[in-house]
């Protein structure tokens, strides 16, 4: 039988008894894959990592995480697992070393191993220079940094990110990225994201899950999910007078044709684009400029959803108590 | 490691990272100095020229400084509670329950560094004291049952704070339940005046309230030196402390859920 990293079975979390909040959904994650449960904020994103992370108490339902049974083990869960929270969970009146050396106190990490473990951590986050400030001095980047340096202080099987990149810049976002991949490729550890952000699920997960309104809405490889949504589409610009009345099959389907301008929509573009270059030539028409738009997750979104996942206020509530949490501090 | 042993690092642990960050920064612990300061300096000075509050042969200063000293560790545990509120709003909270610590030491850990932060008035307190030429019983054992006291009561009165922050969960709610507990808890007990002067009424309240005995045994130990009280103070103290430690380990996930 293979252990998955993370199954689910049921799970249903009500509040207050009668608000519910994530509805009997049932997904697993692979170990070493990068998962990501995307989702408008609201949507029960958190409360289903705080379920598998053994925070809340679920109404109903059955998870195991590496095939031990997060409601009768909680503690030997946690032992194996790293959680970054979405607020800010670094102490600010410590340095950034005290925070890591804390952390591996309370993960049990021997004392031998402490201090390499430690100096690891923050070499690999980048820190190493500003591990002896306090971090209400550091960036937002750098705070998030040391977060996820501090779950990794106990090298864990299994990574949980709440909105890992929530409030950073672009650059500070890239950053962590490249961080969270390096992670997996070096450790193999299974990571677990939860995001609202379309780009960063697209760039990090080998296979996502959109929740909404507490239920999973559908899973799979972003490739997979964003062929759901229909072919590439491919734009054309022609002489006017020209006229195109059909393409071969393999080329696409022409869906509109005006003025000079033609749509085609097809499966593959990359590959259409040179057959129908080729194709026009042939018929000699002059191609004035050909663009091609593939489908993204937002539009899986979407689909999905019947809404754009565009930032909403809530997340942009987080962002700034993230960010005016940090001028606090100073 | 035993779980016992685990449950045991972990407490240390919590305690040593609230000692760090006072090593960071003190500025708090010396602030919280000014009101107990006042207490022995204009309130204890002034009152001392009345005999009826001087009772067996002690001064009024003498009398009030064992109830200044419980006073002013009352007054830093019993808003411990909004310092695990404002973590929680953070998400330190979560972050530290999301580790294999068990939940009960997380509260001892936090109720501990309530207790050094009350050893530190204490010994301020202490000071103050001998300053102002107050005659206490400078005896080494004395004062270590002091401080052993002060210890335990902080952590009674801190546990109890993060009790009451698990089910209000918010900074202003714990702010007002801590103003409205201080000043009946203080004036319903034996620190600034005999239980003999109180109206009856008021007496049996008295003898409810955890504070009068903490009061009573360092009384003892720092004045009187009659032991006969203190079995049943230091049980009353014991038992309150486990009661509300325990309790508060259970509903501390309240403020994460």
């Amino acid at each position: 039988m293979i252990v998955r990293a993370v199954e689910v079975e049921g799970l249903t979390k009500i509040y207050r008894s009668y608000i519910k909040s994530v509805d009997a959904i049932r997904f697993s994650v692979e170990e070493g894959e990068i998962f990501g449960l995307l989702g408008p904020n609201g949507a029960g994103k958190t409360t289903t990592i705080k379920m598998i992370t053994t925070l809340t108490r679920p109404t109903a339902g059955a998870i195991s995480v590496f095939g031990i049974d997060c409601l009768k083990y909680p503690e030997t869960v946690r032992m194996m697992m790293g959680y970054v929270p979405q607020a800010v969970s670094v102490d600010v009146d410590l340095t950034g070393y005290e925070n890591l050396l804390i952390f591996s106190k309370l993960f049990f990490v021997n004392k031998e191993a402490r201090e390499t473990r430690i100096s690891n951590a923050l070499d690999y986050m980048g820190l190493t220079d500003r591990a002896h400030d306090l971090v209400k001095q550091y960036s937002g980047g750098m705070m998030r940094r040391l977060e996820i340096a501090q779950a990794i202080v106990n090298r864990p099987r299994m990574l949980f990110l709440d909105e890992p990149t929530i409030g950073l810049d672009p650059a500070s976002r890239r950053h962590v990225w490249e961080h969270i991949k390096q992670l997996r490729k070096e450790f193999g550890t299974t990571i677990f994201i939860t995001t609202h952000d379309m780009n960063e699920a697209d760039e990090l997960c080998d296979r996502i899950a959109i929740m909404d309104s507490g239920r999973i809405a559908v899973s799979g490889t972003p490739a997979e999910l964003k062929r759901t949504v229909g072919g590439e589409v491919i734009t054309l610009k022609i002489p006017s007078q020209t006229q195109v009345e059909s393409l071969p099959e393999e080329m696409g389907r022409i869906t509109s044709n005006a003025q000079g301008s033609m749509t085609i929509s097809t499966e593959k573009g990359d590959e259409a684009i040179p057959k129908i270059l080729q194709y026009l030539k042939k018929m000699e028409i002059d191609v004035e400029s050909i663009s091609l738009s593939k489908p993204t997750l937002d539009d899986v979104f979407m689909k999905y959803t019947k809404q754009r996942i565009s930032e909403t206020e809530d997340h942009r509530k987080v962002r700034s108590e993230r960010r005016s949490f940090m001028r606090r501090t100073r | 490691m035993t779980s016992m042993k685990r449950s045991i690092s972990s407490a240390f642990t919590i305690a040593e990272m609230e000692a760090r960050k006072i090593r960071h920064d003190s500025t708090e612990l010396w602030t919280r100095l000014v009101q107990p300061a006042l207490w022995l300096l204009v309130f204890g000075e002034v009152l001392n020229h009345i005999k009826d509050l001087s009772p067996n042969g002690f001064s009024y200063l003498q009398f009030i400084t064992p109830g200044v000293l419980a006073q002013s560790v009352l007054f830093v545990s019993i808003f411990y509670g909004i310092t695990v509120v404002w973590e929680r709003d953070v998400g330190l909270l979560t972050k530290l329950l999301s580790t294999p610590s068990p939940r009960m030491s997380i509260i001892i850990g936090k109720s501990l560094a309530a207790g050094v932060r009350g050893l530190f008035q204490a010994i301020m307190i202490f000071s103050l004291a001998l300053i102002i030429g107050v005659n206490l019983r400078f005896d080494i054992l004395d004062i270590a049952g002091v401080l052993i006291v002060i210890v335990l009561f902080a952590m009674c009165f801190s546990s109890l704070s993060m009790l009451l922050a698990s089910f209000l969960k918010t900074r202003d709610k714990m702010m007002g339940i801590g103003q409205a507990l201080t000043m009946p808890l203080f004036f319903a007990s034996n620190a600034i005046y005999p239980v003999s002067l109180m109206p009856t009424w008021l007496q049996y309240i008295s003898l409810c309230n955890p504070l009068s005995y903490v009061v009573d045994a360092i009384r003892a130990m720092l004045l009187t030196g009659n032991y006969a009280n203190l079995p049943i103070d230091i049980t009353v103290l014991m038992f309150s402390t486990v009661l509300f430690i325990s309790l508060a380990s259970i509903s501390i996930k309240r403020l994460v859920d």
